[in-house]
C-alpha cells in the first residue's frame, strides 16, 4: 500500500478518448460521391424552388421537403471571408489561410471554402472564384476532392448582388 | 391545490427504435417525425408557438450538436426556442411549466440523437464526477449493478425475479411496432444470458439503439381541435438527488418517491395503483422494482410498461419522452385508458426522476 | 408572464483564465453562495434550481449538473439544465423566470458557469463536423467574415473595433470581478496581431473560468427580501435556422425579433431614450456597433457612429457594458447570465464603481450559435 500524498492533491488529469463512427446520411453521401465526378449537388426546395447546398432533406427556410437533386456550378463569388492566422489543434492546414463564404452559381446557400493561388491581401468580397479539383483518378468521393477555390480573374461581382445574401 | 391551466399531450410521433440507421443523420431522422406529429394534429408549423428539445452533445459526439436541429424544426421565421441538455421528457416538463406561466399555448417537444455513433457505456462514464467516480471507471451498467446488488441484498429479490421482470417487458415489447427488441423472451432464456456486470445479465439490459421523437403539447382552447382524445396533464413533478453513490440509499429512490407523491397529489390521485397504466423509464429490472416500491405498485401488474419499456428500446436522450408518448397512446388510442402515469429518469441509479399523470378528462374545471 | 418576477440576488465569481484554486463545485458555489447571501436566503428557501452551461466537452464532464446537484442545494428539488450555446447563461435565467412566473415556484436559484481552462476551449469551439471541410478556426474564425461584411455595408472605419475594445477595458477597470482589467489604448489594439482578419487579438474575448448565479422570486417573496429588487418586465429567447437562403448574420432576424418582443412587452417605445444601460454580448469588438443596430438603439448603418461619438462610453448617453462585458470576461456558459445579472445590478443600484446613475431600465442580452440564438431581458426598478 503506497503512502498518502504529502501535499494535498490539487489536480486530476484525465484523457478522454471516445470513438465515434458517424453516418453521413444518404443526402450527404450522394453529394460526396458526386464530387468524384466533378459535380457539386444541391437540393431544390419543393416550395420555394431555392437550392440548398449541400443537399438536405428539407429546406430550413420553408420546412418543406427538398428532395429534387440538382447540380450547381463549381464557380461562384466570394461574398465574405476572413484570413486565419492561428492554428487549431489537430489541423494540418498552412497559415495564413483564407476561409471564405462562396456563393456558387445556381445555389441559394453559400458554402465555406479555402481560397488559394493568390495572396490573402488580394482576396476581395465579390471576387469570382472557381474550384480546383484533384486530378482524375485521384478523387475519392470526399470533400478533399475539391482542393480549394482560386480567383478566375473575371471582374468582381457588384456588391449589391451579394451583400444581402452572404 | 390551486387551479392550474389544463394542458394536454395532443400528438406523438416516433421513429421505430433501431440499432443503427445507416441512411439518416439525427436531424434527418427527426424531420419526418415532426411533420407526422403536426399532420396528426391537423396543424401547420406556424400554429405552434414554442419549441423545446432535449439532447446531449456527448452522445452526438460534437459540441453544439443540437444547433443543427433548428434546420429541421421549422425555425424560420425565428421561433421562441429552448434546448435542454436532458432527456427530452424534461423538455416536455418545461413546456408544461411555460404554459402554466401563460407564455405559450402550444409546444413542439423534440428528442433526437444517434446513440449508435458513439459507445454509450464509455460516454456515460463522463456523467459521473470527474475526480473520483469517473476516474475509477464506473459506467452505467456498473453503477446499475451496484444498485441492483444492494437492492437484492436488502430485499431478498433474486436473479430469477429480475429475469421475470425482464421477460414481462420483452413480451410487451413484442407487441410494440416501435420497439427495437420485438421478439419475446422467456425468463429461462434470459437467465441463460451471460453476466454483463453481475448481478445484471446481458438479457436484462437494453441494446444500443436510436430514434427520433416529436411530441406536441397544447393548452385548453387549442388542444380540443388538435386531438379527438387529448391526454390532459393532471400532475407533473420532477426531483433530482445528489449523485454521490455512497451518500444515498440506492435501494430506495427518494427522488422518485417524492416526485410521484407531488405529481399524484396535484392530480388528486390517492395511490399510483389506482392509475390504469404506468410507463416506467427503468433501464434494468432492479430499477423497475425500486420504482414499483416507490410507487407502491405490484411488481408484475400487466398494466406496467405495455410498450416493453427501455429494455426493448433505449435511445437514451429520449427514452423518458417516449414513456410520455406511450402513456399518451394509452389514453388517446384504442385502449382509452382513463388515466396513465409516465415516468422519465436520467443519471446513474435513478438520480433524476420525473412523473406526469395523464387523464382522459380535464383535471381542473 | 402570469405574475411579476423579480431578481432578488446576484452573485458571481472572480473570473480568471484559470481558477486553479477551486474545483468545479467550488467555482459554482462561489457564485451561488454570493447570490444567496445577496438575497438574504438559505438553500432551504429555494424551490428549484436551473443550471446552464455551454458544451460539456469544454470540461470533459457530461451533464455536470448531475454531479453538482448536491453542491448547489438541489437534492430532492426540481432541476433543469439548459444549453443554448453562447446565449445559454441568459436563456437559463429566463427559464428560471418562467418557473416563478408559472406560479409553481416562489424562489428559484439559477446558476451558469464554465471552467473551460480544464479542457481545450479552442478545440471544443472548432468542431470538426463529420463529412465537412474543417475550415472554421474557433468562434472568431466563424464571425470574422460577418464583421468584414458589416464594415463593407456601413463604411465603418477600422478604428471602431479598437475604440470599443479600449473602452471595454476601461469599464472592466471598475469591475472587481472582471478577468481582463488592465487598461489598453486604441493604439495597443491596432498594433496587436490580427487573428482572423479583420479581428485582432485585443478585439477578442478571453477564455475564462467563472460563474454567475441569480435568485429570482415572486413579488411576494421579493418584498420580504432585504434589497430593492430588479423587476423582470420582459424576457424572451428566440432561435433561427442556419441554412436559410439570404439569412443575415450581420443583422440577424432572431435578434431583431427578440428585442422587439421584449420592448413591446415591457412597454418600451424608444430604446435609445428609455433604456439607461445595456449589457450586450460582445465577444469581438465589432459586434458592439452591430448589436446597437440589431437591438434598435439606432438605425442600420449608424451603430459605428454611436461608438465614434463616444455615446456608449461610461458616463455618456447609453453606457454599453459598464462591466467590461464579454470582451473582458468570457466563461462561455456564464457570460449570458453575467449580462443579465449586471443589468439587474444596475437597476438595483448595486453595481459599485461601475454603477450608472439613475438607471430605471436596463437591457441584458446574449447570443450564441452561428448568430442563431438570442436571449434577453429588460429589467426595471418597478414591477
Amino acid at each position: 500500500m503506497s503512502e498518502p500524498p504529502r501535499e494535498p492533491v490539487k489536480y486530476v488529469e484525465t484523457q478522454v478518448r471516445l470513438p465515434y463512427h458517424y453516418v453521413a446520411g444518404d443526402y450527404r453521401a450522394r453529394y460526396l460521391r458526386a464530387l468524384k465526378d466533378r459535380k457539386i449537388l444541391g437540393a431544390r426546395c419543393s416550395r420555394t424552388g431555392k437550392v440548398i447546398v449541400p443537399p438536405f432533406v428539407t429546406s430550413p427556410e420553408s420546412f418543406a421537403p427538398a428532395d429534387e437533386i440538382v447540380e450547381v456550378a463549381d464557380h461562384g463569388v466570394v461574398t465574405t471571408f476572413c484570413v486565419v492566422n492561428i492554428p487549431v489543434r489537430g489541423r494540418q492546414i498552412e497559415l495564413p489561410y483564407v476561409a471564405a463564404s462562396v456563393a456558387l452559381d445556381g445555389a441559394d446557400i453559400s458554402i465555406y471554402a479555402l481560397i488559394q493561388e493568390c495572396r490573402p491581401e488580394e482576396v476581395r468580397m465579390g471576387m469570382r472564384v472557381e474550384a480546383v479539383w484533384k486530378p482524375d483518378g485521384e478523387r475519392q468521393g470526399d470533400h478533399e476532392d475539391i482542393r480549394y477555390f482560386r480567383p478566375t480573374g473575371e471582374p468582381d461581382a457588384p456588391i449589391e448582388s451579394f451583400i444581402n445574401r452572404l | 391545490m390551486a387551479r392550474l391551466r389544463n394542458v394536454a399531450v395532443v400528438g406523438f410521433a416516433q421513429a421505430p427504435i433501431v440499432a443503427r440507421d445507416e441512411h439518416r443523420i439525427a436531424t434527418e431522422m427527426l424531420y419526418p417525425e415532426i411533420r407526422r406529429a403536426l399532420a396528426a394534429c391537423g396543424v401547420e408549423r406556424d400554429a405552434i408557438d414554442y419549441q423545446v428539445a432535449g439532447s446531449a452533445d456527448y452522445l452526438d459526439g460534437r459540441p453544439f450538436g443540437f444547433v443543427t436541429a433548428l434546420d429541421v424544426m421549422g425555425a424560420w421565421p425565428p421561433r421562441q426556442d429552448l434546448h435542454l441538455e436532458m432527456d427530452a421528457a424534461f423538455a416536455a416538463y418545461y413546456a408544461w411549466v411555460r404554459m402554466q406561466a401563460g407564455d405559450c399555448d402550444t409546444a413542439l417537444v423534440c428528442g433526437y440523437g444517434k446513440t449508435s455513433e458513439g459507445e454509450p457505456r464509455r460516454v456515460l462514464n463522463l456523467q459521473l464526477d470527474p475526480y473520483y467516480h469517473a476516474a475509477i471507471g464506473l459506467e452505467p451498467v456498473a453503477t446499475a449493478a451496484l444498485q441492483a446488488s444492494a437492492y437484492m441484498a436488502r430485499t431478498g429479490v433474486t436473479d430469477r425475479d429480475l429475469a421475470a421482470v425482464a421477460a414481462r417487458n420483452r413480451g410487451a415489447g413484442a407487441r410494440n411496432p416501435d420497439a427495437q427488441l420485438r421478439a419475446p423472451a422467456t425468463a429461462e432464456e434470459l437467465l441463460r444470458t451471460p453476466w454483463a456486470v453481475e448481478p445484471l445479465r446481458e438479457g436484462y439490459l437494453p441494446p444500443v439503439g436510436e430514434s427520433a421523437v416529436c411530441l406536441v403539447l397544447a393548452a385548453e382552447g387549442k388542444a380540443e381541435a388538435m386531438c379527438d382524445q387529448p391526454a390532459w396533464i393532471h400532475g407533473a413533478d420532477q426531483r433530482i438527488e445528489l449523485q454521490t453513490l455512497g451518500a444515498r440509499d440506492l435501494t430506495r429512490s427518494a427522488g422518485a418517491t417524492l416526485a410521484a407523491e407531488k405529481a399524484l397529489a396535484m392530480a388528486g390521485v390517492g395511490r399510483a395503483g389506482d392509475i390504469d397504466v404506468v410507463e416506467l423509464c427503468a433501464t434494468t429490472p432492479a430499477e423497475e422494482l425500486i420504482l414499483c416500491d416507490a410507487l407502491g405498485l405490484e411488481a408484475h401488474a400487466s398494466s406496467l410498461s405495455p410498450s416493453g419499456g427501455p429494455l426493448c428500446g433505449h435511445p437514451i436522450m429520449m427514452t423518458g419522452l417516449i414513456r410520455l408518448g406511450e402513456a399518451f397512446r394509452q389514453v388517446s388510442g384504442r385502449a382509452r385508458a382513463r388515466r396513465a402515469l409516465a415516468h422519465a429518469a436520467q443519471g446513474h441509479c435513478l438520480q433524476h426522476n420525473l412523473f406526469f399523470v395523464l387523464g382522459a378528462e380535464r383535471r381542473w374545471a | 408572464m402570469k405574475r411579476p418576477v423579480a431578481v432578488v440576488g446576484v452573485g458571481q465569481t472572480h473570473h480568471a483564465s484559470r481558477r486553479s484554486d477551486v474545483s468545479i463545485p467550488g467555482l459554482v458555489r462561489e457564485a451561488v453562495d454570493r447570490a444567496l447571501l445577496d438575497a438574504g436566503l438559505e438553500h432551504a428557501d429555494i424551490d428549484a434550481v436551473v443550471m446552464g452551461k455551454a458544451p460539456d466537452q469544454l470540461e470533459g464532464v457530461m451533464q455536470p449538473e448531475q454531479f453538482l446537484a448536491g453542491a448547489v442545494g438541489a437534492h430532492l428539488k426540481p432541476l433543469v439544465r439548459v444549453h443554448t450555446a453562447g446565449s445559454v447563461g441568459a436563456s437559463t435565467a429566463l427559464t428560471a423566470v418562467t418557473h416563478v412566473a408559472s406560479g409553481l415556484f416562489e424562489r428559484v436559484l439559477t446558476v451558469a458557469w464554465e471552467k473551460q481552462s480544464e479542457g481545450n476551449a479552442m478545440w471544443a469551439l472548432s468542431p470538426n463536423l463529420p463529412f465537412t471541410p474543417p475550415l472554421v478556426a474557433g468562434a472568431g474564425g466563424f464571425f470574422a467574415p460577418f464583421c468584414r461584411a458589416y464594415m463593407a455595408r456601413t463604411g465603418c472605419p477600422p478604428h471602431i473595433g479598437p475604440v470599443v475594445a479600449a473602452n471595454a477595458r476601461a469599464n472592466a477597470g471598475r469591475n472587481e470581478y472582471a478577468h481582463l482589467r488592465e487598461p489598453i489604448t486604441v493604439e495597443d489594439v491596432m498594433q496587436s496581431p490580427v487573428l482572423w482578419d479583420p479581428i485582432r487579438y485585443l478585439e477578442t474575448c478571453p477564455s475564462s473560468d467563472g460563474a454567475c448565479a441569480l435568485v429570482v422570486a415572486s413579488a411576494e417573496a421579493a418584498r420580504k427580501g432585504p434589497r430593492k429588487p430588479a423587476w423582470v418586465k420582459a424576457g424572451y429567447s428566440y432561435a433561427e435556422a442556419m441554412w436559410v437562403p439570404g439569412r443575415d448574420q450581420v443583422n440577424p432576424q432572431a435578434g431583431r425579433r427578440c428585442a422587439q418582443a421584449v420592448y413591446e412587452r415591457a412597454g418600451i417605445r424608444d430604446p435609445w431614450k428609455e433604456i439607461q444601460v445595456v449589457e450586450m454580448y460582445v465577444p469581438f469588438a465589432w459586434f458592439e456597433p452591430m448589436w446597437l443596430e440589431n437591438l434598435g438603439f439606432c438605425d442600420l448603418g449608424e451603430g459605428w457612429k454611436v461608438v465614434d461619438r463616444g455615446e456608449q462610453k461610461f458616463g455618456a448617453h447609453l453606457p454599453v457594458n459598464p462591466s467590461g462585458g464579454v470582451l473582458c470576461t468570457n466563461p462561455i456558459g456564464a457570460s449570458g447570465m453575467l449580462r443579465l445579472g449586471e443589468a439587474a445590478l444596475q437597476v438595483m443600484g448595486r453595481a459599485g464603481a461601475r454603477q450608472v446613475p439613475g438607471v430605471r431600465n436596463a437591457l441584458g442580452h446574449a447570443y450564441g450559435g452561428g448568430a442563431q440564438y438570442f436571449a434577453m431581458w429588460l429589467v426595471s426598478d418597478e414591477p
